[in-house]
């Protein structure tokens, strides 16, 4: 039987939703699961998200047909430790129930027994930045991602602009931009940093004390993650974490990387730089929590008629949580994501559309790993068809 | 789940032995002598350890600290009257060391308070949605400790927000006929006075198991083991 796809989540979230009436009759499982004493551990997470439709404006949307106020994510990961140093870690993740993709797949190493040195090769957690290392089901106090993490902008790995005002044109058209340089066909741009996808590479890491180490090389950039290489360079990244006292951590966090497709630029390595700061105090049932994000995209060519071979994005967040009582807690960001201005043949103006966004609510601790939260979340954009548009949105969250 | 079946169940089993039903089992406690019931609980099988997993970089570490020590505990069900007369003033503690809680296995009777220290050079968030008490002590640092009172009898499941692999059982009685076994898993409930009883052994990795005993007028110790899990 054909059914279109937002009944299909609609039932879905329904199914999914009726579950939460069992759970005080049959508790879901509440830890991993474990087998061959120990050495394996299976995690599961399922998040049904839904909010009114947003088939316009595309604040939302993680690429051209996914939105991250109404998903349906099912991800299954495991750990193999054959011995006390080695361990195998993968995780299969499907969105809207789509074909399941291999999310991570790295072994990770700790070649000294005493030292907390850690290699990991494969497809590997990020290193930059402090909103990606976290759990997404404990750890986002809203539903939405950040801007920096999720809202597309005009940019291509496949295609560029020939002109300034070719990049102007696609302003607030993230969702499907199209450029007359590389892939003429219109696609979806990219975040500044993916949060949907993760890299393919090595990293080491080391951990001690007050400090938190970490570097890694990778195939992708952090807009545009890669299973393998599509061009000749790869993407260096490193974060350092400082604990000053107990309840502050502060990070910071840079990378660089080819991020053009070599279909696009033969011979030409323009690179996505970025940096990263980002700090976290918590205190009682407070917790907050802020991170910025620079980025320049670097063309192969002047963009005429301005004389600038890159461009600059920033973003900014703050957001916090606080637990009213031991099942109810209330969740708020403030974001904001800007661009730095490029000169045109009629105008000077940001090369893509600045957007702001609040999202605010409250959450409800079904289970100790399983979460109802419910939000509003409000977007203004500086350009586009639709400049403003606010979303209630709903969403179940369990992980084991 | 299992555990929390048998949370159910132990919960049903402790809110049933707040009603001193000793009368029609017991003896005459002041014409005979107390009896021990002590023996041993073995586990067949020992859930593993899952490791921690505090951040996306932290999955498929090895474990910061050593295996959870799941002990038993071993109650009366019901137990005898004269278990609800005398109170005890303790001040049990269940401390947080090296990201465990210390110990994992906590038995209190029912108007206790039991002290949560940090001993940990980090923040701890030690809570409860468990509807016997459910709490949230929020985010404190190393050398503080706060306090939760446990009025209720059942089962509390005590976790920490940060650290997702911490965890520890808090059993609440109605009475003092209890004894959380040893690391080799013996145990000994004394004083038990002359009666039939039905003896019940809990771990959070089995499910729960019970056995009749009677405790003659001449008291003395009678010998009981169990072994829980599946075979």
């Amino acid at each position: 039987m054909l059914i279109y796809r937002p009944a299909r989540r609609l039932l879905l979230l329904l199914s999914f939703a009726a579950t939460v009436g069992r759970v005080s009759a049959q508790p879901l499982p509440e830890g991993p699961i474990g087998a061959f004493d120990g050495r394996v551990v299976v995690r599961g997470e399922v998040i049904a998200a839904g909010s009114s439709a947003d088939d316009i404006a595309y604040f939302n949307y993680t690429d051209y047909e996914h939105n991250a106020l109404r998903m349906v994510r099912l991800g299954v990961s495991g750990v193999y430790r054959p011995a006390s140093w080695l361990a195998f870690v993968g995780e299969v993740r499907s969105e809207d129930l789509q074909h399941p993709t291999a999310y991570a797949a790295y072994a990770r190493v700790r070649p000294w027994r005493n030292r907390p040195l850690d290699i990991q090769a494969g497809r590997i957690p990020p290193v930059f930045g402090a909103f990606g290392r976290r759990i997404y089901g404990n750890g986002n106090p809203v539903i939405g991602y950040p801007l920096a993490y999720q809202y597309l902008t005009s940019l291509r790995p496949d295609a560029i602009p020939a002109t300034a005002d070719d990049l102007l044109r696609m302003r607030a058209r993230g969702w499907r931009s199209n450029f007359p340089v590389g892939s003429t066909a219109p696609g979806p741009g990219m975040p500044l940093v993916s949060a949907f996808q993760w890299d393919t590479g090595v990293q080491v890491s080391w951990k001690s004390g007050a400090l938190d180490l970490a570097g890694a090389v990778t195939n992708g950039t952090l807009s545009n993650p890669r299973m393998s290489d599509n061009n000749d360079g790869k993407q260096l990244s490193a974060r350092v974490a400082v604990t000053p006292t107990v309840g502050l951590i502060l990070g910071a966090s840079a990378a660089r990387g080819s991020w053009l497709s070599r279909t696009v630029t033969p011979g030409a390595e323009p690179a996505q730089r970025a940096l990263g700061a980002d700090l976290e105090y918590s205190r009682d049932h407070w917790i907050v929590r802020g991170e910025a994000v620079w980025s320049r995209f670097a063309f192969p060519t002047v963009l005429a008629p301005s004389t600038s071979r890159a461009v600059d994005a920033m973003a900014t967040w703050i957001d916090g949580r606080y637990r009213v009582t031991p099942r109810i807690f209330l969740g708020a960001r403030a974001d904001r994501l800007s661009f730095s201005e490029l000169q045109g043949s009629t105008a000077t103006l940001p090369w893509d559309a600045p957007v702001t966004r609040l999202e605010w609510g409250a959450g409800y601790f079904i289970q100790r790993n399983f979460i109802l939260r419910v939000t509003a979340q409000s977007n203004r954009r500086d350009a586009g068809r639709v400049r403003n548009r606010t979303y209630i949105a709903g969403q179940l969250a369990y992980w084991f | 789940m299992m555990t929390e079946r048998m949370g159910l169940i132990v919960t049903l089993a402790f809110g049933l032995a707040v009603w001193p039903v000793g009368g029609g089992h017991a003896t005459d406690a002041a014409a005979a002598a107390n009896g021990t019931i002590r023996g041993r609980v073995e586990l067949r099988q020992a859930a593993p350890d899952p490791g921690p997993q505090a951040g996306v970089a932290d999955i498929g570490m090895n474990a910061a600290h050593g295996p959870t020590d799941r002990r038993s505990v071993v109650y009366l069900d019901p137990a005898p009257r004269a278990a609800f007369d005398a109170r005890e003033d303790l001040r049990p503690r269940m401390d947080q060391r090296n990201e465990t809680f210390v110990p994992h296995v906590l038995a209190i009777v029912a108007g206790t308070t039991v002290d949560f220290p940090n001993s940990d050079h980090t923040y701890h968030n030690v809570f409860s949605l468990s509807k016997t008490r459910s709490f949230d002590l929020g985010r404190y640092a190393v050398g503080r400790s706060k306090s939760v009172r446990f009025d209720r009898p059942g089962i509390v499941r005590v976790f920490c927000d940060i650290h997702s692999h911490m965890s520890a059982f808090i059993l609440v009685f109605a009475h003092r006929y209890f004894s959380v076994a040893d690391v080799d898993g013996s145990y000994r409930l004394e004083g038990v006075p002359p009666g039939t009883y039905t003896v019940m052994a809990w771990n959070e990795s089995a499910p729960l198991e019970s056995r009749r005993v009677v405790v003659p007028d001449a008291g003395g110790e009678i010998e009981m083991n169990f072994s829980l899990g599946r075979r």
